[in-house]
């Protein structure tokens, strides 16, 4: 969609110089794809979760640029402050060693890179033949804006959007409900929100539920004082922990 | 040519109020402190009363060698304190201080959007600081971090939904357009959430677990020294004034008051500014640290109903008046 | 933020519950104390600039009258932890009236306090039987060398005339002895004198020169409430007047 929305753009007239708007899309766009490239092909976890940052803030950047101001927001909202917040979130809690993790490499490297492509190209045809003949019209209101989007989105696809809200309804409520089957097991899922901080001394959390009495077990077996061994014993500890927990609250997001 | 003169004036106010402002929140905090604590705060630097001591603190820093760990991941560290601090700086942009163009860095269409998407930012900071010192304590600080902005962010936006909704629009300079005087009661939880979970976003005490000095010694920024670090002590100046600021934007009216609407409203805007900021001072002397299990629940199972329930009312009374 | 946030209550009786206050009561009233707290004076002392306004006993350094040290030791070997250092050799006095006896006293010629192990506990000042050791307020003698802590007589005499005289008495305090004494010597003076002056003139008795005993049947207890001066009449306290002028 944005190759298409870009290439209209240029074609009429842009909001600053045609050639401006095209140069500054290409160059996003290079970035952007570099970043994509490297988030999967580093060997380094953490650093993948950043350059995923700077992917998606550089389409963030690029939806700017078709004057989606709205989308982009929503974008750099979403995905840069939540996703991948929870992503580091995910990863330090379970292990987030400095410097290459050897197995990072799934193995599957060409079968990722078949469907990457598969789905890209059939992306691009996609948009490519819905968007072949539409013209956008850059005299009247932006067609990004939130108030057109506001209007299209509630006049023309309220049933679609509702029907997406019941979805992540429903993705909430299974996630909630998975959880607390969960919470019978020491992995308790009360300690998801409680317990980020788990080995910590004397932060006493979740003692009051009786599920919760398997936390501060699982803190002295880590050790109110951690190990010199650092970070990556203290966090391995943790990983057996708190394995299943970030599933419940990306349901919530 | 005058554009770009424009523009570039524009961007020096702001970044001019981005360097005073924190400065002068910071200075505040240290005489408002003192003095609820009976003592009476600096008094040296500078001669009056001490004026220049966060000054002086700037100098201090910058003479500081800039230590980087052994173990640590080099250029994640230098680079965190610059994700920390940039996004407050490019929310100061949106923030309108009076009616009409001339009083907002650069109007953004959809300005609630922009303000708390650039303010989720910042938190990257920390985590990256976080994780990148190679430090037990860095690392439960910026877990701490992010799991303190999953639960808060969720009220906050929520709040800041409602407020949109009273104005019928996402445009910050239009929402304080829309202002009437009774949105104030209209919108009081609301706005009680929203600074509430600004205040536990930006890790101010009574949130301050993921710093807690007493525990993790100070979180995510254990190892930061020298110019880094008071960049990072900057972020949380600046935060404060960007938190206060758009609280007032959005529920307390902005420029409107009930004398000099003309011309004056930016003096409305900042005092309301300023008092918002000597509150958040002032929680800061009073209440003690909240337990990493409190911290959550505060926002789960009271902000976020809390906020559901001020969207509800918002929308009927919105539907009843129209 | 309305609420306690504790759940150390989870189950309150229903009495509890009954009597329980305002949710929020008690984060307004940690407000309101700091809120007033900051409205309040506050205590910091900005002591360089400002000088403190110690109480009369504080215990600063401790000085030394000279004059009414008679090398009797009794604080040298009282103290602690023998911080204090005292030379002496013996004078011999020609006799005060022709033909009488030679007398030999004790000349201090060395007294030295050692302040890096003093520890304050003023048994020195206690124990001296002739007053020639007290306590001053003066507090600033701090040096680079804990050598330089040890100070000699001359120290220790220049901060005699800084102590300050002694508080007054209570209102409702027992008479000093020494007053009482004068006192009486002066009721007895001026009963003689009232009988003199009925009878021919009879010579005064030495005793009475004091200047409390010059006035009779006063209020001694509201006098000495009301002097924060030491009382005079034929005490030993006397031997510290000297410092009386440099004293503000």
């Amino acid at each position: 969609m944005t190759l298409a929305a870009a290439a209209g753009l240029s074609h009429t007239q842009g909001f600053l110089s045609p050639t401006g708007v095209e140069i500054a899309f290409l160059l996003v766009g290079l970035v952007t794809f570099g970043a994509a490239v490297v988030t999967v092909t580093t060997r380094q976890l953490v650093h993948a979760a950043l350059w995923l940052v700077v992917a998606l803030g550089g389409l963030a950047v690029e939806y700017l640029l078709l004057t989606a101001e709205f989308i982009a927001w929503v974008q750099v909202l979403i995905y840069v402050g939540s996703v991948v917040v929870l992503l580091l979130f995910g990863l330090m809690l379970t292990k987030a060693p400095i410097g290459r993790s050897p197995d990072a490499d799934s193995g599957n490297r060409w079968a990722a890179l078949a469907v990457a492509v598969a789905s890209a190209a059939a992306l691009v045809w996609v948009v490519v033949d819905a968007f072949r003949t539409t013209w956008i019209d850059l005299d009247g209101r932006a067609a990004g804006s939130t108030e057109v989007t506001g209007e299209a989105l509630f006049q023309n696809w309220v049933l679609p959007f509702e029907a997406l809200s019941v979805l992540l309804l429903a993705a909430l409520v299974g996630a909630i409900v998975l959880s607390r089957k969960a919470k019978a097991t020491p992995t308790s899922a009360a300690s998801a929100d409680a317990t980020p901080t788990g080995p910590t001394p004397g932060n006493g959390t979740t003692t009051r539920t009786p599920t919760g009495a398997a936390t501060p077990s699982r803190g002295t077996s880590d050790g109110p004082s951690p190990a010199p061994g650092g970070r990556s014993s203290a966090s391995d500890g943790r990983s057996s922990a708190s394995n299943g927990q970030p599933s419940p609250q990306e349901g919530a997001r | 040519m005058n554009d770009a003169l424009d523009v570039a004036l524009r961007l020096l106010v702001v970044f001019v109020v981005f360097l005073a402002f924190p400065l002068i929140v910071g200075q505040t905090e240290h005489k408002v402190m003192a003095h609820m604590q009976g003592r009476l705060g600096p008094m040296y630097a500078g001669g009056f009363h001490g004026w220049a001591q966060l000054v002086a603190d700037g100098v201090k820093f910058a003479q500081k060698e800039d230590v980087v760990p052994a173990g640590a991941d080099r250029r994640i560290f230098q680079l965190a304190p610059a994700v920390a601090l940039l996004p407050y700086l490019l929310v100061l942009l949106a923030i309108p201080i009076g009616p009409g163009e001339g009083a907002v860095g650069q109007a953004v269409d959809a300005g609630i959007f922009f303000v708390l998407a650039v303010m989720g930012v910042g938190v990257l900071g920390s985590l990256m600081a976080g994780w990148a010192s190679a430090n037990k304590f860095s690392l439960l600080g910026g877990l701490r971090t992010a799991a303190q902005l999953l639960a808060y962010e969720l009220p906050m936006l929520l709040a800041a939904a409602s407020v949109a909704m009273a104005a019928g629009t996402v445009s910050l300079p239009g929402i304080v357009d829309a202002f009437q005087w009774w949105w104030l009661p209209w919108q009081i939880v609301g706005a009680i959430v929203f600074f509430v979970a600004g205040l536990a976003e930006l890790q101010r005490p009574p949130f301050d677990m993921p710093v807690a000095d007493s525990e993790i010694i100070f979180g995510a920024y254990t190892e930061y020294t020298g110019l880094r670090f008071a960049l990072f002590l900057l972020a949380e100046y600046a935060g404060i004034v960007v938190l206060c600021g758009l609280t007032t934007v959005l529920f307390l009216g902005g420029w409107h008051g009930p004398w000099g609407a003309d011309g004056l409203g930016w003096v409305w805007t900042l005092l309301k500014t300023a008092i918002l900021a000597f509150v958040v001072i002032w929680l800061r002397v009073t209440y003690p640290r909240l337990r990493e299990d409190q911290l959550q629940k505060l926002s789960w199972t009271l902000l976020v109903p809390l906020a559901l329930a001020q969207i509800a009312l918002t929308g009927v009374v919105k539907v009843v008046i129209q | 933020m309305s609420r306690p946030l504790s759940d150390h209550h989870t189950s309150p009786t229903s009495a509890e519950r009954s009597r329980r206050p305002i949710p929020g009561s008690g984060l307004a009233k940690g407000l309101a104390v700091t809120l007033r707290t900051m409205m309040k004076k506050t205590v910091t002392e900005q002591y360089p600039e400002v000088q403190p306004d110690l109480p009369p006993r504080t215990r600063g350094v401790i000085g030394l009258f000279e004059e009414n040290c008679t090398v009797c030791m009794l604080c040298a070997r009282e103290c602690p932890d023998w911080c204090i250092y005292i030379d002496s050799h013996k004078e011999t006095v020609p006799p005060a009236a022709p033909g009488g006896r030679e007398r030999s006293r004790n000349v201090l010629d060395r007294f030295a306090i050692d302040f890096s192990l003093c520890m304050y506990c003023g048994i020195c000042i206690e124990v001296c039987p002739f007053d020639a050791l007290f306590w001053s307020p003066e507090f600033e003698y701090a040096e680079t060398d804990i050598r330089d802590l040890t100070h000699e007589r001359d120290k220790l005499r220049e901060w005699m005339w800084t102590v300050p005289a002694p508080p007054a008495l209570d209102p409702g305090a027992e008479e000093p002895k020494e007053i009482a004494a004068a006192r009486k010597a002066a009721e007895k003076l001026a009963a003689q004198q009232e009988t003199a002056a009925a009878q021919p003139v009879a010579p005064s008795p030495p005793s009475a020169t004091s200047p409390t005993g010059t006035e009779p049947h006063a209020d001694e207890q509201a006098r000495a409430a009301e002097r924060p001066t030491r009382p005079m009449g034929g005490s030993q306290q006397q031997t510290d007047q000297p410092r009386q002028e440099d004293r503000e």
